[in-house]
């Protein structure tokens, strides 16, 4: 009996959860600005090209709750990669490309006993991606379905993932709950910037979003079975 | 002659590496909203005039000592004056890409000591662009080029806004200057979505971005004696 009724119960909860209507609303989680390149690049003269890797890393200016950082003593940095080309497709002036499953993670380095990030030139290098990933790892999260929309004519685009948190200092201690997990990150890209490092490909400026736990309610059987009626 | 031309090529690219410090945006925002009386995410028509507020969020240089995140302040940026060009198709059927071109167009920076800015719905509003525009321009310029791109295959709606910038103003404007005195030209970049849990009634685009001065790389003059010097 108990069984079956914890099992309704859960039932009910999911019900409650998937019934449409409760739009989800999104936060801010954090805000990202860097450069990209390919690695491995199996093709110099061609972005995107299937097989080859993709890797932006950059600054993390902006960290919002449920995230707790201390920008004045901490330098933060991302790292986006394991993310290899799968397919490409061209239509007109843009190339649209998609890619295997990689991560997105955060690290938190001290300003004062740290490294200070340091792109250099043609990366990999001796400093990007390792000044970029040192110190500890605040956050970090997978990145599936992501799709890069590049147009060759303007020399401009954007590309976007699902985004969900797997790990990190910010999940051990707790100030990520288990339910706050899951979001997206979108970018805009620009290969226009005259001073950008060389060997970088596009600079990259980004955000990943949280969504918000869904809501559910507090119900008796004689109210659930009201609206059946 | 070759080696010689080579030999200079060599140089230049050794004095524009060596030296260079990549700084961050020199203005970055969070965000941009956007609004254009008549348009959707997929069509702008011809003459449709778009506008859009946004908060700074960060400085770097020639802006570092501007703090976005005093609580006295506010920076905020103002986008308007931009006339579509109508848009056009690229593809079609399930992969449709949208391309729209505007010409003319502002942009302004201020900074309030009085932070009231708020994104209200259906602009233009009694706040909207009103609490944007108070305070002291502290920038101000033109657009030289301005361009949106979306599409209607992407999951979260995400695309891309970019314009060249000719800074004419404003209280900060001289820190626009290169090493000749001339202001650098701005580049206007960043991503756009028009997914709907992140917009706002009455707005069009929510546009992640920043500002790049874009300055041509610098270059050195010397003497053949003076770049011999430096290898000894």
């Amino acid at each position: 009996m108990r069984k079956s009724a914890i099992g309704m119960f859960l039932g009910l909860l999911v019900l409650f959860a998937l019934a449409p209507g409760a739009a989800s609303a999104q936060t801010l989680f954090f805000d990202y600005v860097g450069y990209d390149y390919e690695a491995p690049d199996l093709n110099p003269a061609q972005f995107g090209e299937v097989g080859s890797g993709y890797v932006s890393l950059g600054f993390v200016p902006g960290l919002f709750a449920p995230l707790v950082a201390n920008t004045v003593a901490n330098e933060y940095t991302y790292y986006i990669s394991g993310l290899t080309s799968v397919s490409q497709m061209t239509v007109g002036s843009f190339v649209i490309t998609s890619y295997s499953a990689g991560s997105l993670s955060v690290y938190e380095d001290s300003k004062s006993t740290g490294t200070a990030a340091d792109y250099g030139i043609n990366p990999p290098n001796a400093t990007a991606p390792p000044s970029f990933i040192d110190g500890n790892l605040f956050v970090t999260g997978t990145l599936t379905n992501f799709q890069y929309v590049f147009n060759t004519l303007s020399g401009s685009g954007s590309f976007e993932a699902d985004f969900e948190v797997t790990g990190g200092s910010e999940v051990t201690n707790g100030n990520i709950p288990a339910n706050r997990r899951k979001g997206w990150t979108f970018a805009g890209t620009s290969a226009n910037e005259l001073n950008m490092p060389e060997g970088y490909a596009h600079q990259v400026d980004g955000q990943v979003f949280l969504n918000e736990p869904v809501p559910t309610q507090t119900k008796t059987w004689g109210g659930l079975k009201a609206l059946y009626r | 002659m070759r080696s010689l031309i080579q030999l200079t090529c060599a140089v230049l690219i050794g004095v524009s590496a060596a030296g260079l410090a990549f700084a961050g945006p020199a203005i970055d925002w969070d965000p941009i909203y956007t609004w254009e009386p008549g348009a959707t995410p997929y069509n702008s028509p011809l003459g449709g005039v778009l506008q859009g507020v946004g908060t700074v969020s960060d400085f770097d240089i020639p802006f570092a000592d501007l703090d976005a995140s005093d609580p006295t302040k506010e920076y905020t940026i103002y986008i308007y004056g931009l006339v579509s060009q109508g848009t056009t198709i690229s593809g079609g059927g399930p992969f449709t890409l949208y391309t729209t071109n505007y010409t003319g167009g502002q942009i302004e920076v201020y900074e309030d000591l009085s932070p009231d800015a708020s994104y209200d719905p259906f602009p233009p509003n009694a706040g909207v662009p009103a609490d944007f525009i108070d305070g002291t321009l502290i920038l101000s310029g033109q657009f030289t080029s301005f361009t949106t791109q979306t599409n209607n295959f992407t999951q979260y709606n995400t695309g891309n806004m970019e314009g060249g910038i000719n800074w004419t103003g404003g209280t900060l404007y001289t820190r626009t200057f290169n090493a000749n005195g001339r202001p650098c030209p701005g580049l206007f970049t960043g991503g756009i979505t028009w997914y709907p849990p992140v917009m706002i009634p009455g707005y069009i685009f929510r546009h992640d971005g920043k500002i790049d001065l874009n300055c041509p790389t610098p270059t050195v003059n010397g003497t053949w004696g003076q770049l011999k010097g430096t290898y000894r």
